[in-house]
């Protein structure tokens, strides 16, 4: 027997070049995968020698997408260097900040940039649903598509008011935040919260929140998708039934171990619960079993990256990052770093929440189908679903407790170390901080990205959406649609690129070689 | 007429940190009432609530393709959009998916004027002219957004 075994690449940002992703293909069927980020980034070079508070003004310009969860974190770790808890209502508005951040993204990365693979008519067009996908989801035309431009952009209206400014609000800072705003500026965000409220429930899930927090099991599910046009015809709704016959929920297992940091820190007194002082629970899950998280099992193994590297992985807050090579020469071949998780590769972001935040629905679903695409990118279309709730209590509480303080003065950021970690859009991060003589001596970033799209380590492990790669069949080489399906439902942002307007239109770039 | 300036580009990436450097240089001026400076930096499409109250907007941003390296261009929001090389939004999208974007989902007013004062290559700069290169264009930033400009394409 001839096994025709090819490496292609794989256009997966569409118009970026930061990312690449090579596949090894025999007999269609995809045995092997490479991610590489291709561009060296070195912010935390860029750190070392500031004043404490500079990565509040810098590491919220890394990335244009979530600008606001860098600062969030970087703040969080300020707050620990100077031993300060912030005042409930400044936890309350950096919550509501990061919420805000977190479904524009989720929306318009399901919308805009999943689901707009479904009007692909190179892909789909013989997909029975193949012509109302694209009256939704068409780019820049796709009634949908449409849509969640125009809610997402008035949702960050809440981010202007009560940030101060927009773009590029610093109002987050050690001991709290820097705006107190009025009551009428409180109700004007619940009026957009609402407005926004009204159109998750009515496009996106077809129901209200609370008919939708019934649905505890595949079953369950299913008996929702049927019982009304409007829930099948829903945003969800519809994205289940094109996803299940595409057969999307076959393809992209991944590693099926997954790491939540924990997230959205809860006031003192607040109507809201968690667990361990968030309202996003932190943890590890591998094969089903999830467990307390203990940030000191983190560690970056740099054998398979372009940076000089240690002869053991080191926790990040002892990390470096040191561009050394470039070429593949000792297996090299990206200068994305591997986090392991006591030396394991997991997989973060919304179905990562949703595991160690043991949701009833998701986890029958991997029970079922184990993880994957469709699984992965309904956990990102949903997670809205747990989170408006929380911030129209937060709201309430604003208003009714404005009058007490949002911000506990911190004369100074004193020599120590202290650590951020939350949950962004696409999951975990970390910024590892310490400072000495008054200035940056050691700055470690760690992106969720980072976590999924890491090479492998001196093992051999891959990481979590090279792992996901393997098994996927592709019919058409040419148009390896389903290998982007696989990536892009982990939601790969490596996005501190160059956007130069450039005057010859860019043209999709396919190497296929042997 | 109300103006807003707005700088865009990656302040971390050398190459694409042209118009922020333009941005500061104008932050330190005494600039007119009916001029609001904005620093864009990579906000993309999260621009689109400051471009729906009607009044002139001049970007200012890196450019390729337009101008010999170190020049300066004035493009017109139609020239920009022309060079929109995929209508798919990613996380890269940025000035011509924005103003591609924008009269299909403006809520206000649109603006009465788009221009953007594209720096070429701005990469390429010798260091030495690279002072009066981002002086020259705060300066022609500053006089767009006063005056405005018809021509299609201007080359400074």
């Amino acid at each position: 027997m001839t096994i025709i075994a090819k490496r292609i690449n794989i256009p997966v940002n569409r118009a970026e070049g930061d990312l690449e992703i090579s596949v090894e293909i025999e007999n269609g069927i995809i045995t092997d995968a490479w991610s590489s980020g291709t561009m060296f980034r070195g912010f935390e070079e860029m750190m070392v020698g500031r004043g404490p508070l500079d990565g509040l003004v810098i590491t919220p310009r890394i990335c244009g997408i979530c600008s606001l969860t860098h600062l969030n974190a970087a703040v969080e770790a300020l707050d620990k260097i100077a031993g300060i808890t912030p005042p409930d209502n400044a936890l309350r508005l950096r919550n509501i900040a990061l919420m805000v951040e977190t479904m524009q993204s989720d929306l318009r990365q399901a919308i805009l940039m999943f689901m707009a693979d479904f009007a692909n008519h190179k892909s789909y067009a013989n997909h029975p649903l193949f012509a109302e996908a694209a009256t939704r989801y068409k780019p820049l035309a796709g009634k949908s598509a449409l849509s969640v431009i125009k809610e997402s952009k008035r949702l960050l209206e809440i981010i202007a008011i009560i940030g101060g400014q927009w773009p590029h609000t610093s109002f987050m800072v050690p001991g709290g935040v820097t705006f107190r705003p009025e009551i009428a500026e409180l109700l004007q965000c619940r009026m957009i919260y609402s407005h926004f409220l009204n159109w998750y429930e009515e496009k996106i899930l077809g129901c209200s929140l609370a008919k939708w927090q019934s649905i505890n099991s595949c079953t369950e599910l299913d008996t929702w998708l049927e019982e009304a046009p409007s829930h099948a015809n829903s945003e969800v709704g519809f994205f289940i039934r094109f996803a299940r016959q595409a057969g999307l929920e076959k393809i992209g297992v991944g590693t099926n171990s997954f790491l939540s940091y924990g997230s959205l820190r809860l006031p003192r007194e607040s109507a809201i619960s968690g667990s361990d002082g968030h309202f996003m629970k932190a943890g590890f899950s591998e094969k089903a079993v999830i467990g307390h998280l203990d940030q000191e099992l983190i560690s970056e193994d740099l054998s398979r990256t372009w940076y000089k590297s240690q002869h053991l992985p080191l926790h990040p807050a002892d990390g470096e990052t040191i561009p050394y090579a470039s070429g593949n020469d000792n297996g090299r071949y990206s200068w994305i770093k591997a986090p392991r998780y006591n030396g394991i590769a997991a997989e973060t972001g919304p179905l990562a929440e949703a595991v160690i935040g043991n949701d009833k629905l998701f986890k029958d679903l991997l029970k079922i189908q184990g993880p994957n695409v469709m699984v992965r990118e309904l956990a990102r279309l949903l997670r809205p679903a747990k989170l408006l709730p929380v911030m129209m209590t937060w709201f309430d509480e604003l208003i009714t407790n404005r009058h007490e303080t949002f911000y506990t003065k911190v004369k100074e950021i004193p020599d120590g170390s202290g650590v951020g970690m939350i949950q962004a859009a696409r999951g975990a991060l970390g910024h590892w901080v310490e400072i000495r003589n008054q200035s940056i001596s050691r700055y470690q970033i760690i992106t969720p990205t980072a976590w999924n799209g890491s090479p492998r380590d001196e093992s051999g492990q891959r990481g979590p959406w090279e792992e996901a790669l393997i098994g996927t069949p592709i019919k058409d080489e040419q148009n390896p649609i389903e290998a982007g399906h696989v990536v892009r439902s982990f939601d790969p942002c490596l996005v501190c690129a160059v956007h130069t307007v450039k005057k010859q239109k860019k043209v999709g770039h396919f190497k296929l070689g042997i | 007429m109300q103006t807003k300036i707005i700088c865009i580009g990656n302040r971390l990436k050398a190459q694409d940190a042209a118009a922020l450097h333009i941005h500061d240089l104008l932050q330190n001026q005494s600039l007119p009432k009916t001029i609001n400076l904005i620093e864009g930096g990579l906000a993309g499409l999260n621009l689109l609530p400051l471009l729906e109250d009607g009044g002139r907007i001049v970007f200012v941003d890196t450019v390729s393709g337009f101008a010999e390296p170190g020049k300066t261009v004035v493009l017109s929001a139609k020239q920009v959009v022309d060079t929109l090389a995929t209508e798919y939004y990613d996380h890269t999208a940025g000035l011509p998916y924005l103003l591609a974007a924008l009269p299909l989902v403006c809520d206000g007013a649109m603006p009465d004027e788009i221009l953007l004062l594209g720096i070429e290559d701005y990469s390429q700069n010798e260091p030495a002219n690279e002072d009066s290169l981002l002086l020259e264009a705060a300066s022609i930033a500053l006089e767009l957004a006063k005056n405005g400009f018809t021509k299609p394409q201007q080359k400074y």
